[in-house]
């Protein structure tokens, strides 16, 4: 269960995240939409600990463990996962050597035994397998040269392969065609499970045709101001975000 | 049949630098060569207070100690400092001038130049053009400065330098030398000993200056040195954009230009300078024209200052100068944006320093040369970042571009950094103009020298648009013009 | 001693100061101001870090030569340079010449070897590339915090000629490797890489100036370097482009990273260009790690000094990366990682 309670967050001098508060519960997953400006990125980075978000206020629990005292790869050891927007390229380090350096920092850390290399491979080839991603794509440096659709599919093998427990899924639709779209929404979709919590932040409704939500809210000017089902979603389509602004500001 | 050859070749010649006439103003002259006396008589001409000669005799001792640099990649014959006029003023009656008692004759100049100095033709232009204010400096004076009172009504002390050491000494006191000290460097040294005019400016916390303000520099006088001296002060959350213009007439002697322009930028202020340099460059075989040794800097002293440099350098013989930034303030900020061409035999070692100490100061350095003919032209430029100076950002873009066989083109940036947490980011490319870019211009049926002129505009560009708008036209003809037979 | 080289360990007049423009980061004067006693002999320990690769071995200890001192390649050849230094307090220098004939394919393994303290090493090279020749030197520096130590190699590529250089350098108290290369002759490859790891005190001098003097040469250089902790990494890269040496193709690239905030990066990239059909870009890069990168790294759970030597070590590798012969490769790879 992620549990966020009155959360404030600045970046710089700037209050971003003014008083937000949300639970999912373990197995759900929840979108939380909103217009541009809304501090939608700023969350996700506020729950995996980049530094200069900095949380003035509130709290944020998971499973038990108070995430705002972790650095962020000891959150990453908590089953904190980050899909980034824009995912970093980081030039001389292979896509594989990244992941397994990650899978095994993070099995250190919840004093778990290291993958094997030969054992590593297996993994990563059923999974690039699934995702339908060419092998060796993965000997390239990570993201370097990847084109949008690649670079999400990145995200989502390392998703696969962390198994992490809290999934945050940060505007993963943008720069996606429609088959790219499907592709990684089964990736998720695959990954739903009665332990896992899922957040998907999104501007639009059209990923949740895909990555279907249990609940949804809105977050407007750093605060949740609505939180409805399903329908709430294909309501903000087709009516906007209008209505939550003057109420939010 | 020669001598025809001979006229219509001075006559081209003539086309090409459109101000190289000279003037017949008449005027007196301080003796020639320079010792104490020369300098007491500076400052006896110019009413100064007693410090004031003090000041100028300290700066000339430290000046017969130094020797003239030679690290630039600049030839030059030497300059004989004791054959040159220090002291060259167009006569005229005493007392306040206003612009009825200026010397017809001057004005005429000035008209040929195109630089308004009639306040009322200026504001009979077209409804809604800027207006410019402007300082003209005839050889060693300035001779007329206008919209004074209406800049007055603002707070703006706008004036020339001379007249400003006997209303505001206190304010000249204490600030001039504060940037560039008198033992800066040689010019910088023989400038403070002998200047005898230049603009002064201080822009009063909060204000806005409400117009450009501009210093029209004009050498006249043969034999004879120009060493104005620009001190321009911005108090507190002030603006100001400053235009500086100058040219020379043709001339087979070299002559002497060695000016120092010092800036000081309080808390939040903005200064904007702008040069349009078009000194005499000497003739197609490289006799005469100007020695520019120039010594500009800004001291960001204010948090949040903000200093911008903008140049474009098409004459003068030879051309020395870097203006430069001290990025002192948290915040402050400073850029550099350069157009150098040069043709003929013309040589230019021009760049800026950026030298970072305050924490967060970010500065921008765009730099395009272009080297035609048998010239030369060197940037050369220090982005240098002090252990305190925290979170410090430096981008830089050095172009250059050649055109013909003889011409050399060089790139010399120094970079220091000693603070961990500093981004500094340079870049800088040569080739020549393009070949296929000119074939396909002239193809659309653009004359060759048409196309050599879009194309350079093309290149610089990126500096052209820092320029105020009236100065921005003014330059994209002069880049057209200073490449005139660079091709073919 | 080579008038090709001007510095004289023998004669303190001819130590360079910061006044020397090409010695303006490097200031021999203020850490040398007397000429140093000579050194005395020297034991041969360890075989030198490219044992494994073979060939033959020029080799001086404390400057004085174990055998001969000039070598000239023909066919395919491996050749091993070892300046080894063991001195304590004492100077030596040791000069070197190398050929390579005409199409001669050359590997030149180059190392200076440095143990005992507060040494000066001069160590110089002469390098002839000819006509159709291709010369790879790989330098590695090792030596003493302490040592003041300069290598000078001049190196002459003549038509059609290929030189690859990378030099890897961990710094001492001051350590410079310069080299100079001439496109003698129409049509030359130069290479010339290198790369600086420094922590502590030390400092690192990677100069170089390439001339171009004929026609269509082209020249590509890459050096990356890190200073860690109160360290100083100085880069001086010179391109002249001669009159008449059109066609030529030079590019040079210096990218650093700052690790500490008591460390320093010097760095002048110059190009002098009196051609105009050229095609010549330096870049200039100096700063921190990317912070992105690193906290994505650490949100996929890299501990952050794991996730900064990994980076660290990205960084540099591409300099390893374009060694193309792999024997080299891998040893400069495995020796750079143990120093990580």
């Amino acid at each position: 269960m992620l549990s966020i309670s009155n959360l404030h967050v600045s970046v710089g001098d700037k209050p971003i995240l003014k008083g937000l508060t949300l639970d999912v519960p373990a197995g759900e997953v929840h979108a939380v939409m909103g217009p541009n400006g809304a501090g939608k990125s700023t969350l996700g980075y506020a729950l995996s600990g980049r530094p200069g978000y900095e949380a003035t206020e509130g709290s944020v629990e998971w499973n038990g463990a108070d995430l705002l005292d972790l650095d962020p790869a000891e959150r990453a050891a908590k089953g904190v996962f980050l899909s980034f927007q824009y995912p970093i390229e980081i030039p001389g380090v292979p896509a594989l050597t990244f992941v397994r350096t990650a899978l095994n920092a993070q099995r250190r850390a919840r004093g778990e035994e290291e993958v094997s290399a030969p054992e590593f491979l297996k993994l990563v080839k059923a999974a690039s397998k699934a995702l339908k991603m060419d092998f060796d794509m993965l000997k390239r440096p990570l993201n370097v040269g990847f084109s949008g659709g690649e670079k999400k599919r990145m995200e989502i093998l390392q998703m696969a392969l962390l198994e992490p427990s809290l999934l945050i899924l940060d505007e993963t639709d943008s720069g996606l065609d429609i088959d790219a779209l499907r592709i990684v929404a089964d990736g998720v979709n695959a990954l739903r499970s009665p332990e896992r919590s899922m957040l998907v932040i999104t501007h639009y409704q059209r990923l949740l045709d895909y990555i279907k939500p249990d609940r949804v809210h809105v977050l407007a000017a750093g605060r949740i101001v609505a939180s409805g089902g399903p329908e709430l979603a294909l309501q903000l389509e087709a009516e906007g975000y209008d209505k939550y602004l003057p109420a939010a500001a | 049949m020669a001598a025809v050859k001979e006229t219509i070749d001075a006559v081209a010649e003539l086309e090409r630098y459109k101000y190289g006439f000279t003037s017949d103003v008449e005027q007196e002259f301080a003796p020639k060569g320079l010792n104490a006396d020369i300098v007491r008589f500076i400052s006896e001409k110019k009413g100064e207070p007693e410090w004031m000669l003090e000041w100028r005799l300290a700066a000339y001792e430290r000046w017969q100690a130094m020797e003239e640099p030679t690290w630039a990649a600049v030839k030059y014959a030497p300059v004989d400092y004791q054959d040159l006029f220090y002291y060259a003023a167009p006569k005229k009656k005493e007392g306040p001038k206003s612009l009825d008692e200026v010397d017809p004759e001057l004005l005429a100049v000035y008209e040929k130049l195109g630089i308004p100095l009639k306040e009322q033709e200026v504001l009979a232009g077209v409804e809604g053009a800027p207006r410019v204010a402007v300082d003209a400096v005839f050889d060693s004076v300035s001779v007329v400065t206008t919209f004074k009172e209406e800049l007055a009504k603002a707070g703006v002390i706008f004036m020339p330098i001379s007249e400003a050491l006997r209303e505001y000494p206190d304010l000249v006191r204490q600030y001039l030398g504060s940037v560039v000290p008198v033992s800066d460097n040689y010019f910088a040294a023989l400038n403070s000993a002998v200047f005898s005019d230049g603009s002064f400016v201080y822009i009063p916390p909060g204000v806005r200056c409400p117009m450009e303000l501009s210093t029209y520099f004009r050498i006249n006088a043969s034999q004879t040195g120009q060493f104005e001296r620009t001190l321009i002060i911005a108090d507190k959350g002030s603006y100001v954009s400053y235009l500086e213009g100058c040219t020379a007439p043709m001339r087979d002697e070299n002559q002497l230009h060695a000016a120092v322009v010092e800036i000081v930028a309080l808390d939040d202020a903005e200064v904007k300078y702008s040069t349009v340099q078009n000194w005499y460059p000497g003739d197609a075989e490289g006799r005469g024209g100007i020695y520019n040794f120039v010594t500009k800097r800004a001291d960001c002293r204010g948090d949040r200052s903000k200093v911008s440099w903008t140049q474009v350098e098409t004459g003068s013989a030879v051309t020395w100068k870097y203006p430069s930034c001290i990025l002192k303030g948290e915040e402050s900020s400073g850029e550099f944006y350069s157009i150098a061409i040069t043709n003929g035999h013309q040589q230019a070692d021009t760049g800026t320093k950026m030298i970072h100490l305050g924490r967060n100061s970010k500065s921008r350095i765009i730099a395009k040369a272009v080297s035609a003919g048998k010239s030369d032209s060197t940037y050369r430029g220090l982005v240098s970042v002090h252990p305190k100076a925290t979170g410090v950002r430096n981008f830089t873009q050095c172009d250059s571009l050649l055109i013909g066989k003889d011409c050399g083109s060089h790139t010399i940036p120094y970079i220091e950094a000693r603070n961990g947490s500093a981004q500094l980011e340079h870049e800088a490319t040569t080739t020549r103009l393009s070949d296929d870019q000119l074939f396909y211009a002239q193809q659309r049926g653009l004359s060759e020298e048409e196309a050599v002129a879009l194309l350079v505009n093309g290149f610089v560009r990126d500096v052209l648009q820092e320029l105020p708008m009236e100065f921005a036209v003014e330059a994209q003809k002069l880049v057209a013009i200073s490449l005139e037979g660079s091709v073919g | 001693m080579s008038a090709l080289f001007d510095i004289d360990l023998a004669d303190a007049s001819t130590f360079p100061s910061r006044r020397t423009e090409a010695w303006k980061y490097s200031d021999l004067k203020r850490y040398l101001r007397e000429a140093p006693q000579p050194s005395p002999t020297a034991a041969i320990g360890a075989p030198g870090p490219f044992y494994d690769l073979g060939g033959e071995a020029i080799v001086f200890a404390n400057g004085r030569a174990v055998g001969v001192t000039d070598f000239i390649a023909s066919g395919d050849q491996t050749l091993r340079l070892r300046y080894i230094s063991d001195a304590v307090g004492t100077g030596h220098s040791a000069g070197a010449r190398v050929a390579a004939r005409a199409g001669a394919r050359l590997l030149l393994l180059e190392t200076h070897e440095g143990a005992g303290s507060a040494y000066v090493a001069h160590n110089t090279l002469e390098l002839d590339v000819a006509a159709g020749a291709e010369v790879t030197r790989i330098v590695l520096v090792e030596e003493p915090e302490d040592a003041l130590s300069i290598a000078q190699a001049q190196v002459k590529v003549e038509a059609g000629g290929v030189f690859r250089q990378t030099v890897i350098a961990t710094g001492a108290r001051l350590q410079r490797v310069e080299t100079r290369v001439d496109h003698h002759a129409r049509g030359a490859h130069v290479q010339a890489d290198g790369l600086y790891l420094l922590n502590g005190a030390r400092q690192a001098d990677l100069t170089s100036v390439v001339r171009h003097l004929d026609r269509d040469g082209t020249t590509s250089q890459l050096i990356k370097g890190v200073a860690r902790d109160a360290a100083r990494g100085v880069f001086q890269g010179k391109i002249v482009v001669e009159r008449g040496a059109d066609g030529t193709d030079a590019r040079m690239g210096h990218h650093a990273l700052i690790a500490s905030e008591r460390a320093e990066i010097d760095a002048k990239p110059e190009l002098i260009i009196y051609a105009d059909d050229v095609q010549c870009a330096h870049g200039n890069t100096v700063g921190a790690l990317d912070e992105s990168a690193l906290f994505y790294m650490q949100q996929r759970g890299v501990p952050a000094d794991e996730a900064r030597a990994l980076l660290t070590q990205a960084f540099l590798i591409e300099v390893v990366d374009r060694i193309e012969h792999e024997g080299a490769r891998e040893v400069v790879r495995e020796w750079l990682t143990a120093r990580l």
